[in-house]
């Protein structure tokens, strides 16, 4: 059983590999190349290390690889001033924290495929956003470890779903919209005198 | 005053061809048969009563839920599902499930999180079978002004373009499950009662619609049905309760079960799952990791009205 299974994980993290040194180039460091088989490597077995079971919320295709555009060799160096237009990224609007945030200050500089890490230096994968958000509003993400903060669906004594941060919050403008209600309910039958007092 | 012939007490017993006296020496004297004309007398009021009820014989014989013996509820249950096919059109599931064995039921409300957009309150209704018209809505959200919480100042009426407006705040009120439920005390015939899991339920072919269990609840957490019930057949749930959401009829008295239907079958209730907040919690208070018991232990939680004693399973929380 056991080479069976050894050996689909080896070729993944071979292609893997290959695929990287092919997306960015010869000239990536040594120590560029290892860390994207680690990566590879928790993807592969994302449950794992895991305090709870969270539902993994990937990037949208659309925009990724951001390394296709963003790296240390790309079109766009890393700039860490803070400004208005947003060239590619124009869709979004960031409305969050004011002008104490920028992009940067979640978004690894050199490697925009990944978030900040946190002080134990790995870092982050865009489908646990959840722990960089609690890097900041930890009173909250502590609510929400507990079920207290958001929203969870599912079984009250089994399999919840989790609703993750960003499944309610959009993480570049966090605050909730108004919306409209439903309507109200039906007024008992009053006489027309009455009614027009109230 | 004018005299009236017809309404004198005196008159109409001395006209009267039949008095009492007369048919009870007939029945001592026939050794305690009745005559023919009392017989079809009798005869004939039954049969009116069973028309003017409009139910079958079996449903006016039935015994109260607790009372009923397994075979009982589950001729019940297939006279109930072959009711509602007719009526509705479609197969019903009627449950009667039992409480799952440690659990006590909890709720728990963020008013900080609610923003007053009656999600609940509809999902409750599509879940619960409630009639539409007259309507039947087992949550009201109450709007408050910031800094009041007087009940006759807020409204349940508010109908703005967006919700939460400014300087407002919102406070969803339904049944309170209460440990120590005033509503069953009252009940003359029995027809209402806590189960063993903390859900306050009404066997509604036991309830004879006195509505004295709505005058002793302080929240207005119960409604009766004062017409017959209009649900759409295209809207109706088939996933049923026996002491929930099964439709009800004219004439009795209905109240929220925690969505019994749901609960007792391990799935949260209908407004929990709807809320867009998430303002809304659920669950067992006997287990000390569930959400509702951690709400309880690490935030600052309220009852309503807990001066009078009713100790709600229901609680309002803040979670900042």
């Amino acid at each position: 059983m056991k080479p069976k299974i050894f050996i689909p994980l080896v070729t993944a993290l071979v292609i893997g590999i290959v695929g990287a040194c092919i997306e960015t180039g010869p000239g990536l460091a040594i120590a560029q190349i290892q860390e994207d088989a680690e990566a590879l490597k928790a993807i592969q077995a994302p449950t794992s290390d895991q305090e709870f079971p969270v539902p993994l919320r990937p990037l949208p295709q659309t925009i990724t690889p951001c390394r296709a555009c963003h790296g240390p060799e790309k079109d766009f160096p890393v700039n860490f001033k803070r400004r208005e237009d947003l060239l590619v990224h124009n869709n979004i609007r960031l409305n969050h924290g004011g002008i104490r945030l920028w992009c940067l200050d979640c978004h690894h500089p050199d490697n925009r495929n990944y978030l900040l890490p946190l002080s134990d230096g790995k870092n982050i994968e865009f489908e646990q956003s959840y722990l960089l958000c609690g890097k900041c509003h930890g009173t909250i993400y502590r609510d929400w470890r507990d079920g207290i903060h958001g929203k969870r669906t599912g079984s009250w004594n089994g399999t919840k779903n989790y609703y993750l941060c960003i499944t309610c919050h959009d993480p570049h403008n966090p605050k909730f919209k108004p919306m409209a209600p439903m309507p109200p309910p039906k007024k008992p039958w009053t006489p027309i005198e009455v009614q027009a007092k109230h | 005053m004018r005299y009236d012939k017809s309404s004198d007490p005196d008159s109409l017993s001395g006209d009267r061809p039949y008095d009492n006296q007369g048919t009870s020496s007939n029945l001592e004297g026939k050794n305690e048969l009745p005559d023919r004309r009392t017989f079809l007398a009798g005869v004939a009021s039954v049969l009116g009563m069973l028309a003017v009820s409009s139910c079958s014989w079996q449903e006016f014989v039935q015994n109260n839920f607790q009372r009923m013996t397994k075979e009982e509820i589950d001729q019940t249950v297939e006279r109930l599902k072959k009711e509602y096919r007719e009526k509705y059109g479609k197969d019903f599931v009627v449950g009667t499930e039992g409480p799952i064995d440690n659990s006590l039921f909890g709720y728990a409300l963020d008013i900080q999180r609610c923003i007053g957009c009656r999600r609940c309150v509809y999902a409750c209704v599509e879940e619960n079978n409630q009639s539409r018209d007259p309507q039947i809505q087992y949550i009201r959200v109450l709007q408050f002004k910031d800094g009041d919480m007087d009940f006759e100042h807020s409204t349940i009426y508010y109908d703005p373009q967006e919700v939460p407006q400014d300087g407002y705040y919102y406070m969803p009120v339904q049944c309170q499950h209460c440990a120590n439920p005033p509503c069953t005390k009252v009940c003359p015939v029995r027809a209402t009662w806590t189960e063993p899991d903390g859900i306050v339920v009404v066997d509604y072919n036991w309830c004879i619609g006195c509505r004295y269990c709505m005058a002793a609840c302080p929240y207005m957490g119960r409604w009766f049905n004062f017409a017959e019930p209009v649900i759409p057949a295209d809207k109706i749930n088939p996933v049923t309760h026996y002491l929930g959401n099964r439709p009800r009829m004219k004439n009795v008295v209905e109240k929220c079960t925690f969505c019994i239907q749901r609960v007792r079958v391990g799935k949260y209730p209908a407004c929990v799952e709807v809320c867009p907040v998430g303002a809304r919690k659920f669950g067992n208070l006997l287990d000390p990791d569930s959400e509702i018991s951690k709400i309880i232990r690490n935030k600052r939680v309220f009852r309503l009205k807990s001066e009078l004693n009713t100790q709600p399973k229901f609680y309002y929380f803040f979670a900042t």
